[in-house]
């Protein structure tokens, strides 16, 4: 019904309850949520103490990455802590990016005003999705540093009047910690985004075997970015828990 | 700026429902997920340091065992030694008490005979004497009877 490729910016509005705009990239983080609530739920219930296969599979996975986090952070506490945030940034986004390959997503909508609508979109093809989860790792490393080192140590580290040169330094940091805001959420969007045209592009000109690969290789990218988010929290955590003097 | 957000359909509201998404996601995973499964890791831990320990004292007791068996099997020996050479004294006693007494019968018999023996001899000798005076009388009146 159509010809051409379309490629839209935004997540598309299928329709508002109470004047709250409900997009379909909002439709597919509900899904992910219920999926990975469920997940949680039943897996959390049936643990025993001889794990299963699936049981020793995720109980590796949260001791290596614990192992990990206590490495980089150099601290077991710590490393509990932050736990929970870093493996759930990780799991959203990993399972939607995987999730958006099951057929009908992007595929299955309706046809409003000549206009096609999908029912869903990968979350993480929508700039509110990455721009909030940014602004929540963005204020969870901010909060943190201030609470670890104190707001007088920790503002050091970005007003230094001790010297010129100092004091440059200190403004390039702090620039460069806003400017995280902006690469953490167009980082995810546009890597996930960009697979996505390709795979369009793909499927348009040659419609057979070539996306099947590529397809492959966008799952693969999907679980990457949502490892790189992850890890940069927890990078970005231990740079703000550093003192200001051997930082850097 | 405006925008710019606006090609990206950034929109306040949808800021806020997918980072209230999230934090439900977050609350939820903790709650029903990194909760029960790190609780999992820790008492698993603590069960396999028990076994460990168990395994330890089991081997301990064992070596302990062993020691206590070889220090009975030891005393045992020492003891039945000691019956035995016990035992040897007092047959020895006994074959000693055995020889003495009878010896002492031997010689009470032995003293017994020769008293008897020369009890014997004196009846022998008063009886011979008897029989020579009887016949030497019997002689004499033979000879008395011939002459006259």
């Amino acid at each position: 019904m159509h010809s051409g490729i379309e490629v839209v910016l935004k997540a598309e509005q299928l329709g508002s309850v109470f004047g709250f705009p409900i997009t379909n990239s909002l439709i597919m983080a509900w899904i992910v949520m219920a999926l990975l609530i469920g997940f949680a739920y039943f897996f959390g219930r049936s643990l025993s103490l001889v794990p299963g296969r699936l049981q020793a599979g995720v109980e590796w996975a949260f001791e290596g990455s614990l192992v990990y986090m206590t490495e980089v952070l150099e601290s077991k506490a710590l490393a509990q802590r932050f736990f929970p945030l870093v493996a759930s940034i990780f799991l959203f986004i990993a399972v939607i990016n995987e999730v958006e390959f099951f057929p009908g997503v992007g595929s299955l909508g309706l046809v409003h005003s000549s206009e096609f609508l999908p029912f869903l979109r990968a979350s993480t093809t929508d700039l509110n999705f990455t721009l909030a989860l940014a602004l929540i790792a963005f204020f969870t490393i901010e909060v943190t540093g201030i609470t670890m080192l104190g707001i007088s140590t920790y503002a050091r580290k970005y007003v230094n009047l001790k010297s010129p040169i100092g004091f440059a330094v200190g403004l390039i940091e702090l620039v460069s910690n806003l400017g995280r805001l902006i690469s953490f959420s167009f980082r995810l969007f546009g890597n996930i985004f960009a697979g996505e045209v390709l795979i369009m592009v793909a499927s348009y000109f040659v419609p057979y075997i070539l996306p099947a690969p590529l397809m492959g290789f966008e799952m693969f990218i999907g679980l990457v970015q949502a490892l790189v988010f992850a890890m940069l929290t927890l990078f970005f955590i231990k740079l703000a828990i550093a003192e200001p003097e051997g930082a850097h | 700026m405006q925008q710019l957000l606006a090609a990206f359909g950034v929109d306040w509201q949808l800021l806020v429902a997918q980072a209230v998404n999230f934090g439900i996601v977050l609350v939820a995973l903790w709650h029903f997920l990194y909760k029960p499964v790190l609780a999992m890791l820790t008492k698993r831990q603590r069960v396999v340091a028990k076994g460990v320990e168990d395994a330890e004292e089991a081997g301990r007791m064992l070596a302990g065992a062993d020691t206590e068996v070889s220090k009975r099997v030891a005393a045992a020996d020492e003891q039945a030694d000691a019956i035995v050479s016990a035992a040897r004294e007092s047959a020895n006693m006994e074959k000693v008490r055995l020889l003495k007494e009878a010896e002492a019968r031997a010689a009470a018999v032995t003293k017994d005979a020769e008293v008897r023996a020369s009890e014997i001899a004196a009846r022998t000798r008063r009886e011979s004497e008897q029989e020579v005076a009887r016949l030497a009388i019997l002689a004499a009146e033979k000879i008395i009877r011939t002459k006259v």
